[in-house]
């Protein structure tokens, strides 16, 4: 859950189709200073898909993808 | 990653589109990207168009701009965000704007600026291409 990273910055992307979520976090990443932890918050699973696969590009590390019922939060860390 | 020179030639609001998501998240990955907007491409940079929603396209772009469960940003709020993230270009065919009668003042600002086809494929000398 959200308590256990206490993310040091909280994205709502909520209602954005791709590729919002995924510009929204790589926007905040690129300000974020390392080892900081991210939550992106999205209601679109094509994004809940492609984010991991731009973490495992870029080198940030995914730490969890949580089902929150009606969205997901997809917690990063950035390297 | 050399990056991608796409050439933009349709005004299909569906192609335009794909064309944003796809530069964009390079972009801001650090993939460099030169869009090269030529022919029909222009029409939906143009103020008026854009203003009034008034974009050409098939059943995706009509999915698209009827949609209201899913917000889908509109290319130029994409391009403008990718922009400022990464290394994206945007040229607008010279060619194109004389025969047309167009001055950079009637599209949205969204263009670095003008070039030629000799220009077009210097910068694309490097880069993959993908026409549109």
């Amino acid at each position: 859950m959200s308590e256990d990273y206490n993310p040091d910055k909280v994205i709502d992307s909520r209602e954005a189709a791709c590729p919002g979520p995924l510009m929204d976090l790589i926007g905040q990443v690129k300000s974020a200073e390392s080892g900081e932890v991210l939550e992106l918050k999205t209601t679109d699973e094509g994004s809940k898909n492609d984010v991991p696969d731009w973490l495992d590009k870029a080198g940030h590390e995914l730490l969890e993808v949580v089902d929150q019922g009606d969205y997901w939060s997809i917690y990063v860390e950035k390297s | 990653m050399e990056g991608f020179a796409i050439v933009l030639a349709s005004e299909e609001l569906e192609k335009i589109q794909a064309v944003s998501i796809i530069s964009s998240v390079a972009a801001a990955s650090e993939i460099p990207i030169e869009i090269f907007v030529t022919m029909n491409g222009f029409r939906p940079f143009e103020k008026e168009v854009v203003d009034n929603m008034d974009f050409e396209g098939g059943r995706a772009a009509k999915a698209m701009m009827e949609a209201e469960d899913v917000d889908v940003p509109l290319f130029t709020e994409q391009l403008e965000q990718a922009k400022s993230l990464g290394p994206l270009s945007i040229h607008a065919c010279e060619m194109t704007m004389d025969l047309m009668g167009k001055e950079m003042d009637d599209f949205v600002d969204l263009f670095d600026g003008k070039l030629g086809v000799s220009g077009f494929l210097n910068a694309a000398e490097d880069k993959q291409v993908i026409f549109v």
